[in-house]
C-alpha cells in the first residue's frame, strides 16, 4: 500500500440477512472510528455514492445464489487486494445451502410458480467461486472479532483465529457442558473465538463458524447416536449452516 | 423518457428501479428486486418444529427478533400450547427492543440523508453529532433489551416453542430500566428534528392494514385491521389476501379484495393512534396533521412517534417484569405438553399467526405433520405487502415531479425518497 493514502474497503453484500453488516454497523462510535481511518468504497447501509473502483479490503456478506451474485463476486475479486469472505453464509453457504441436501428443484417449485427465470444453483461457500484471502466466521459474526481482524486487513497484515473448539471458549465462561447433559451440541468440532453465546444461553452449539481444520466428526457422531439421538437429527443440525459436506466432502461410511 | 436506478443505496438487501413514462403518462413503474431466491418456505419443509423458528430469524438480520417470535406464535397455535403471561411479557420487551433499533437505524442513517439531498452518512453524523448519537444510543438500548433476554441481539437463541430455554438475569433487566428516561430523551431528540422536516406533500387513496387489540397500541397481537372497521383474525386474512408472483421476480406481491394496501408505522398510527402512550400522543398532536393519514411520506414521522411509544411501553413492560420471579423457567412443565401434543397429530396441524415488525404485519402459517415435522409453511412479510402499493405510489407520484425543470437526478432523489420512505426490506420481501 502506498504511504500517506488511507486504505480503501468496501462492504458488500450478495444474498443473504445482512445482519453481519448489522453487528459491525453496532458496534456505534468505535466502528465509526473505524471508518475515520479508512476511505469507504462501497458500503450501501452508509451511503448511495457511486463505487471507487479498486479496493484494499473487500468483506463480502451473503451467499452467492443469483447470476448476478456470482458475477458480483467475480468482478470484486479482480478489483480487490484482499477478499474477505464475512460471515457463515459467505464462509460456509450459511442456510440458504439446505436446499442442497433436500430436492432442490422441488423446494423452488414450491415456492414459485413461474421458475424459469430464477437461478436455483447448489449453494457453495463464495471460495468455491473466487480466491479468498481470510474468512470471519460466525451467524452473525462477532462484532468484537470483526474489529480485532478487520484492524489487522486493513493494516495489510492477514490475521489469525486460533484453532481451538467453542468448547474452549464454553468453559472460559464457566458454563455447565450441555452435551454431558444429553445436548446435541457441536462445540468439540467447531471452531471457537465466538465467546460461547448459544451454550451460554443453553442453546447447544449448531455449528454456524464452521468446523476446526483437519477435524474427525465421528467421535462425536458416535457420541450423540449413543446418546438416543437418530443420525437424520444429527445430520439436520450439521446441515443448519451447510457443514456437513465440509466435514464429510465425502459420503460418510455408515457408522 | 425511461428512468432506471440500478442501485437503491441504504434500503435494506438489493432493489432498483424503472419506468417509463411516454406523454407525461407513466407506462410503468417497478422496483427491480436484486436477491437471490432462498426459499424459506421451502427449506422448513420436513425440518423440525424446534429448529425452524431459529432458521426463519435469519430471513433477516435486521428484524430477526419479529421473523423467530411470529414463527413460534404460529407453532404454539397448532399446536394448542399456551404460554405464561411471563413469557409474553418478555416476548413484548423483545420485540420492543427490535422496533426502538430498526426505527433508530431507518429514521437517521436510511431516511434522513433524504431530505438534505446529501448522499454519505458520515457528512450527516457531522452536520448532526448529538442526534447522530441518539440514534446510536437508542440502537444500543434497544440490542440490549433483545440481548439480556434473548442471550443475543442479532438473531436471539433463549426463545423455543413454549417459552425460553433461559431466564433473564434480573438485575441486567433492573440496569435498562434506570437507562429509560436516557432512552426516552433520545426518542424525544429525534423525533423533534423529524417532526421539524419538510414532508413532500404527497396524497393519494389506500387502505392500511395493522394489527389491533381491544386493550393497546397493538404489536403482539391480536386481531387484523383493514381502514375503518373491518377485522379479521390472522388466518382468516392469511386466507383471503392474495400472492402473486410477477415474471422475473423473486419477490411476490400482495392484494387484499383486489386492492393494494400499505402496512407499516403509518398503517399502525392510521388505525390505532388512540392507543399511543402519552408522550408519543402528545407529540403526535403536536403535528398538526390529520390523522388518519393518507401520505406515504408520513411513514417516517409515524416511526419517530412510535420511537417514543416504544421506549413508554419497554419501561412499563420492564416495570412489571421485574416485579415477577425470573429465577425459574416454566418451560420443563411444558416440554411434557409439547412432546404430548406432537405425539397426538394423527395427519396434521396447522396454525397461524401475526406480530407488527418494524415494517409492517408479519404474517407465518405452518401445518406441522407426524413427529413434529413442517409438511407445509406460508411466510408474508411486510414489504411484499407493501410492494404492490408501493409501486401504485410511485406511478402516481411521477406525474408530480417530472417536468418542473426537474433535473434526472433530482427526480431520481425523489424516487428514492418515497421508496426509502417505506423503509422496505428486500431480503424479507424476497426470504
Amino acid at each position: 500500500m502506498e504511504k500517506n493514502r488511507k486504505p480503501i474497503i468496501a462492504i458488500v453484500s450478495l444474498t443473504c440477512c445482512e445482519g453481519c453488516q448489522v453487528a459491525i454497523l453496532d458496534l456505534g462510535e468505535r466502528f465509526l472510528n473505524v471508518v475515520q481511518q479508512v476511505t469507504i468504497g462501497d458500503f450501501a447501509f452508509l451511503e448511495d455514492k457511486p463505487e471507487l473502483p479498486n479496493y484494499d479490503v473487500v468483506f463480502v456478506e451473503g451467499a452467492p445464489i443469483s447470476k448476478e451474485n456470482i458475477i458480483r463476486l467475480k468482478n470484486l475479486r479482480e478489483r480487490s487486494k484482499f477478499l474477505v469472505a464475512l460471515g457463515a453464509c459467505a464462509s460456509l453457504g450459511g442456510i440458504a445451502e439446505i436446499k442442497n441436501y433436500q430436492d432442490k428443484e422441488e423446494r423452488m417449485r414450491y415456492v414459485y410458480k413461474n421458475v424459469e427465470s430464477i437461478n436455483n444453483p447448489d449453494i457453495k461457500p463464495i471460495s468455491h467461486y473466487v480466491k479468498v484471502d481470510f474468512e470471519i466466521p460466525g451467524c452473525p459474526v462477532n462484532s468484537e472479532e470483526f474489529l480485532r481482524v478487520s484492524e489487522s486487513l486493513i493494516a495489510g497484515i492477514l490475521p489469525k483465529i486460533p484453532q481451538r473448539p467453542v468448547c474452549y471458549d464454553c468453559q472460559l465462561k464457566q458454563n455447565k457442558c450441555l452435551l454431558q447433559e444429553g445436548q446435541p451440541c457441536l462445540g468439540p468440532i467447531i471452531l471457537g473465538g465466538c465467546e460461547a453465546p448459544c451454550p451460554s444461553s443453553f442453546y447447544p452449539c449448531d455449528g454456524c463458524r464452521g468446523p476446526l481444520k483437519d477435524v474427525n466428526p465421528d467421535n462425536l457422531n458416535k457420541q450423540l447416536v449413543k446418546q438416543g439421538y437418530q443420525q437424520e437429527e444429527i445430520d439436520f443440525i450439521a446441515q443448519r449452516f451447510g457443514i456437513e459436506d465440509e466435514i464429510y466432502p465425502e459420503p460418510p461410511a455408515k457408522i | 423518457m425511461h428512468i432506471k436506478i440500478d442501485h437503491i443505496a441504504k434500503i435494506e438487501g438489493h432493489a432498483g428501479f424503472t419506468a417509463d413514462i411516454v406523454n407525461g403518462q407513466v407506462k410503468k413503474a417497478r422496483v427491480d428486486i436484486q436477491e437471490g431466491a432462498r426459499l424459506l418456505e421451502g427449506i422448513l419443509r420436513d425440518r423440525s418444529i424446534f429448529e425452524v423458528s431459529q432458521i426463519s430469524a435469519r430471513i433477516c438480520g435486521v428484524c430477526p427478533v419479529v421473523h423467530n417470535l411470529t414463527s413460534l406464535k404460529a407453532l404454539e397455535k397448532a399446536l394448542n400450547i399456551e404460554v405464561s403471561e411471563r413469557t409474553i411479557l418478555l416476548r413484548k420487551l423483545m420485540m420492543m427492543g427490535q422496533i426502538i433499533n430498526s426505527h433508530a437505524l431507518h429514521l437517521f442513517f436510511f431516511s434522513l440523508s433524504d431530505f438534505f439531498g446529501g448522499e454519505d452518512d458520515l457528512d450527516l453524523i457531522k452536520k448532526y453529532p448529538k442526534r447522530a448519537s441518539d440514534a446510536l444510543s437508542l440502537r444500543g438500548f434497544g440490542n440490549k433489551l433483545i440481548e439480556v433476554i434473548g442471550g443475543r441481539s442479532i438473531h436471539p437463541l433463549t426463545p423455543t416453542v413454549g417459552g425460553f430455554l433461559k431466564m433473564p438475569d434480573k438485575k441486567k433487566l433492573g440496569e435498562i430500566f434506570e437507562k429509560c428516561g436516557e432512552a426516552e430523551k433520545s426518542a424525544q431528540n429525534l423525533a423533534s428534528l423529524f417532526l421539524g422536516l419538510k414532508y413532500p406533500q404527497f396524497v393519494r387513496a389506500a387502505s392500511y392494514v395493522s394489527l389491533n387489540h381491544l386493550k393497546e397500541y397493538a404489536f403482539y397481537g391480536d386481531l387484523v385491521k383493514i381502514s375503518g372497521e373491518e377485522k379479521e383474525s390472522p388466518a382468516e386474512f392469511l386466507r383471503i389476501v392474495q400472492e402473486y408472483q410477477l415474471q422475473n421476480s423473486v419477490a411476490k406481491h400482495s392484494y387484499y379484495q383486489g386492492k393494494p394496501f400499505m402496512v407499516g408505522a403509518l398503517a399502525r398510527i392510521n388505525n390505532n393512534a388512540k392507543q399511543l402512550n402519552p408522550e408519543a400522543k402528545k407529540r403526535l398532536k403536536s403535528a398538526k396533521i390529520n390523522w388518519p393519514s393518507f401520505n406515504p411520506f408520513y411513514n417516517i414521522l409515524a416511526q419517530a412517534i412510535e420511537l417514543i411509544h416504544c421506549v413508554e411501553e419497554a419501561k412499563k413492560l420492564l416495570h412489571q417484569i421485574l416485579l415477577k420471579d425470573l429465577s425459574k423457567n416454566d418451560l420443563a412443565e411444558k416440554e411434557t405438553i409439547i412432546g404430548a401434543r406432537v405425539k397426538s397429530i394423527k395427519n396434521s396441524v396447522s396454525g397461524a399467526a401475526a406480530i407488527e415488525a418494524p415494517r409492517g404485519t408479519l404474517y407465518y402459517f405452518y401445518e406441522i405433520g407426524e413427529h413434529g415435522k413442517i409438511k407445509n409453511c406460508n411466510i408474508i412479510t411486510p414489504t411484499a405487502q407493501n410492494m404492490a402499493r408501493l409501486e401504485r405510489d410511485l406511478e402516481e407520484y411521477l406525474p408530480m415531479i417530472i417536468g418542473k425543470k426537474a433535473t434526472k437526478k433530482q427526480i431520481e432523489e425523489k424516487i428514492k425518497m418515497l421508496i426509502r420512505a417505506y423503509d422496505p426490506c428486500i431480503t424479507c420481501a424476497t426470504h
